[in-house]
């Protein structure tokens, strides 16, 4: 049998690739030289680069004090997700009277966006008195459908004895999700946590609807007082916004073996 | 297990951030006397005395003058206890001249700093 090379395939993915980095490299680029984006010809290494814009940015606003902010919100938000989303996979693997209308009602809320029930969700906020909190900002965010599934999938793929074993062994269903399902499902948690994690670190809308003191504002809300304050600072701009990437990218390059094992789990059979 | 929660990658690179971020902070503490030292010359190279320093901060919005001193005989100036992090010096002596404005970035605020090039004074027309 004829064996096709493999280094054509290779080489565009490589070039597609670098195509897609190409953007970031030039915002890294420009926040540690400051150069003017229509510079031509556009330079690829940085010329005589400094970390000073990330200084201006740290003492321009209370970048700290908008970290910490995004910190506590993103870790209700996971936590708040693994243990919602854990408990809600665990029934929808399991059969009851009118489970596929649930299951198509989940489906069907996914195609509402979220700025359609921003207003009942407000009010829901405020008469529960977490206006303004970080259980407010983090609310919305506490369990998502798609991570719900996530983690079904992860306990379709148990076998039904094991549960059963538990049962005998007198183990309650929540006892069953944490002690037996759960340590089973590490891809699963790990797909929740960057996915939680990345969508609380980047809402901006729901912050910017529930704060009103800005020592409670969230890291995207900064960068947007930022860019109200600062109208001409490419290079601190640029600064700001891989200072705000950087906590996300280092969540994903740690778990990104669990987090592309949990999404692709299922996908081939066998 | 203390083993596998050392050598787990999440606790090395969380730590390690943790580990640099208090060798900063300690670095900081140690050179954060908010000193700015130089030395005034004239053209020629001679040191000019009671020339007025001003130190002045630089945002990203304006620049604004937080302290004023004058060179002794040698053409030094020092100052301290500033909080700024990007300096603006500018000196200048009725009747010499005045010396281009400079600025300076700092690492963080109070950073001590020593003008290894002299602030040159030329003559006004």
């Amino acid at each position: 049998m004829h064996r096709y090379p493999r280094w054509p395939i290779h080489l565009m993915l490589s070039f597609i690739s670098t195509l897609m980095l190409i953007p970031f490299v030039w915002v890294l680029k420009t926040s540690l030289t400051g150069e003017n984006i229509f510079t031509y010809p556009p330079s690829i290494l940085p010329e005589n680069p400094h970390l000073f814009y990330y200084v201006d940015v740290w003492y321009s606003i209370p970048f700290f004090r908008y970290l910490i902010n995004s910190v506590i919100v993103s870790a209700i938000v996971v936590a708040a997700n693994i243990v919602l989303n854990a408990m809600a996979g665990y029934s929808l693997s399991r059969e009851f009277a009118g489970k596929k209308i649930i299951i198509v009602l989940f489906l069907s809320c996914m195609m509402v966006p979220f700025q359609v029930t921003i207003i009942p969700a407000y009010l829901i906020t405020k008469e529960l008195g977490l206006l303004n909190t970080y259980l407010g900002m983090a609310l919305p965010l506490c369990s998502t459908i798609v991570c719900i599934f996530v983690f079904k999938s992860s306990f379709d793929a148990v076998p039904k004895s094991l549960i059963d074993a538990a049962r005998i062994d007198g183990l309650s269903d929540l006892r069953i999700i944490f002690r037996v399902l759960v340590p089973l499902s590490q891809s699963a948690i790990a797909t929740n946590i960057i996915l939680a994690f990345i969508w609380s670190w980047n809402n901006f809308l729901w912050p910017l609807v529930i704060i009103r003191d800005q020592a409670m504002q969230t890291l995207p809300l900064g960068l947007s007082r930022f860019l109200t304050v600062v109208e001409d600072t490419t290079g601190a701009l640029y600064a700001f916004c891989i200072m705000v990437l950087l906590p996300g990218l280092i969540i994903f390059l740690l778990a990104q073996k669990q987090f592309i094992a949990g999404l692709t789990r299922g996908a081939a059979k066998g | 297990m203390l083993r596998s929660v050392l050598y787990n990658r999440y606790t090395i690179t969380f730590g390690t951030i943790a580990l640099l971020a208090m060798v900063w902070n300690v670095y900081v503490m140690v050179n954060d006397d908010g000193i700015v030292a130089g030395r005034v010359v004239a053209s020629d190279g001679s040191p000019v005395e009671n020339a007025t320093v001003v130190l002045s901060e630089k945002t990203l919005l304006v620049t604004s003058p937080r302290d004023k001193t004058t060179t002794d005989a040698d053409g030094r100036f020092k100052f301290s206890g500033h909080t700024v992090y990007h300096v603006y010096l500018e000196a200048y002596k009725n009747g010499v001249g005045r010396a281009p404005q400079k600025d300076y970035h700092l690492y963080f605020r109070g950073q001590n700093l020593n003008l290894s090039e002299s602030l040159q004074i030329e003559k006004t027309q």
